[in-house]
């Protein structure tokens, strides 16, 4: 059964679409990338995927399921700069919020949630860190801070906003470690990603996007000439070195 | 009780429910907001009023939470429909604020209540409003209703507070583990409702919005524990509302001005002096970062 299924979903901002009769399904256990030009729809594709924003039509299928957040099969990594990381937290207490689906209404999280907690960071490599408060720590540390969160929701798909932006190599380095961890268990990683010269190394599948779906499917299949010409169009220009770079690999 | 303590005790539980209240809408960058509801429940009281034909303070809270909440949605309508959300502020705060002075001129003689009264409040009159509830003697209303809404306001927030906190934090993720952060925020809006309407006859609805955002403001640039910020927020309420009374007696001027006065002034204080956000210690350390 695949873990994610979508049927052409449409999405619309007042009347002008943002993801247009997009359909595609995603294996289990791979690591798969969503790669597309500025605006075509990515982060939306993702937030329509979770329902954190409504849909003008089109089937979303979570392992065969509409998707409920109560099923806490899904976890969420936002973009690192949608949040305001200057709120009065440490990195521990940010992790912690990844059990609050667990914990349930009514209920503070236990010990058992801050050993999980407290685990996911060292999984990151910011067991020191946790009593940061979260405005001192680099954009790579508050990157891992987020995945740990993520690790922390315990479920089976990921969805990941852009989690290489803005990082140091070394963070760079951790998190792809992280997904490949993630992938050796089983869980399936859904990555939205845009420096094309390391898709071939980080991904299994890619799905091409720019606002319908333009191909999906295993990288090296997928991932050619051709496809990138039609994902970003006029956009080549820029593009010719990173297609050298395709071309070699 | 003497008259002095019940104005101290009155001035210092305002301090208390508005400096709690207010850290969450500083944290939601919501202050305009607040600004908006504190001013228009006053149409809340004046339908209360028309509808229950008393001044009784179980109507007026439920009067405040109505029209708080049609304050919220409305700017949250608007704001969704595409206007800016400022404008969206600015336009349904001003128009259900207009519809409440109005109605008040109308039915003035009946109403014990001006606009004077409720931009300004007068704490001075609070020990001389006495009501009766159940068995409890007679004490001064803005007391009552003060109490109640601080405990309404402490267990709402004590069984949602970490709902409040990652609603707060990151919206879209608290929506993507399924909590219904709209409602979330109606809830917050709510309380702030009952608690602008509580403090109304004491502080005047321009006034509560100084002891709603100046704790919280100040709070927040001294500590970087959420629970620690609601804490002092609660604690620099009280302060403020009593230092507010003594200084008003001594310099003989209006106590609830003088209250929002010393809101400001500790403010001021914290922003320049917190040992690490304040202003002082910022510029220390980018001079000792080029030095090294």
């Amino acid at each position: 059964m695949n873990p994610v299924v979508v049927e052409n979903l449409t999405v619309a901002y007042q009347k002008k679409p943002v993801l247009s009769n997009v359909s595609f399904e995603v294996p289990e256990g791979k690591l798969i990338g969503i790669i597309g030009p500025n605006g075509a729809g990515k982060s939306t594709l993702i937030k329509a995927i979770l329902g954190l924003i409504p849909k003008a039509a089109g089937e979303i299928k979570i392992y065969d399921k509409k998707y409920r957040p109560k099923d806490r099969v899904v976890g969420y990594v936002p973009q690192r700069g949608s949040v305001d990381w200057d709120f009065p937290t440490n990195a521990l207490d940010v992790v912690l919020m990844g059990r609050y689906g667990h914990v349930g209404w009514f209920k503070r999280p236990g010990k058992k949630d801050t050993e999980i907690a407290m685990e996911c960071l060292k999984k990151v490599g910011m067991e020191k860190y946790a009593n940061r408060q979260i405005s001192q720590l680099s954009g790579g540390q508050q990157q891992r801070v987020f995945l740990a969160r993520a690790l922390a929701q315990d479920a089976k798909v990921y969805f990941m906003d852009e989690p290489f932006v803005g990082v140091d190599a070394a963070t760079e380095r951790a998190i792809i470690e992280l997904l490949n961890e993630l992938k050796r268990q089983g869980k399936t990683v859904l990555v939205v990603h845009h420096d094309l010269q390391t898709v071939k190394e980080y991904f299994d599948h890619v799905m091409l996007l720019n606002v319908n779906t333009i191909a999906a499917g295993p990288t090296e299949e997928v991932f050619t000439l051709e496809n990138l010409t039609r994902t970003y169009g006029g956009k080549l220009s820029f593009l010719e070195k990173d297609q050298l770079i395709v071309e070699q690999k | 009780m003497s008259y002095e303590s019940w104005i101290l005790i009155v001035g210092s539980l305002a301090g208390v429910t508005c400096g709690i209240t207010g850290c969450f809408l500083i944290l939601r960058k919501l202050s305009m907001l607040a600004d908006a509801i504190s001013h228009t429940v006053l149409l809340g009281i004046v339908l209360a009023f028309i509808v229950s034909q008393s001044m009784s303070g179980i109507y007026m809270l439920i009067g405040a939470v109505v029209v708080g909440l049609l304050t919220a949605v409305g700017v949250q309508m608007l704001h969704h429909a595409g206007i800016q959300e400022d404008a969206s502020i600015g336009v349904v705060f001003t128009f259900l604020f207009a519809v409440g002075v109005i109605l008040i001129t109308v039915f003035a003689d009946d109403v014990h209540l001006d606009v004077d009264h409720a931009l300004m409040g007068e704490i001075t009159f609070v020990p001389w409003d006495l009501v009766q509830w159940g068995f409890l003697p007679e004490l001064p209303k803005a007391f009552l209703m003060l109490s109640t809404v601080l405990v309404i306001n402490l267990v709402i927030i004590g069984l949602f507070y970490k709902e409040l906190k990652i609603t707060s934090f990151d919206p879209q993720m608290a929506a993507a583990i399924g909590l219904p952060v709209l409602l979330i925020h109606y809830l917050l809006m709510g309380l702030v409702s009952i608690t602008t309407v509580a403090s109304f006859d004491s502080v005047g609805a321009i006034l509560v919005v100084a002891m709603l955002i100046a704790p919280g403001a100040s709070a927040y640039l001294l500590t970087n524990k959420l629970s620690i910020m609601l804490l002092l927020s609660a604690l620099i309420g009280v302060s403020a509302a009593v230092i507010g009374y003594y200084l008003a007696s001594w310099l003989d001027v209006s106590i609830s001005g003088s209250m929002a006065t010393v809101n400001g002034i500790i403010f001021a204080l914290v922003f320049l002096f917190s040992p690490t956000k304040g202003l002082l210690s910022r510029k220390f350390t980018m001079k000792k970062l080029k030095m090294d």
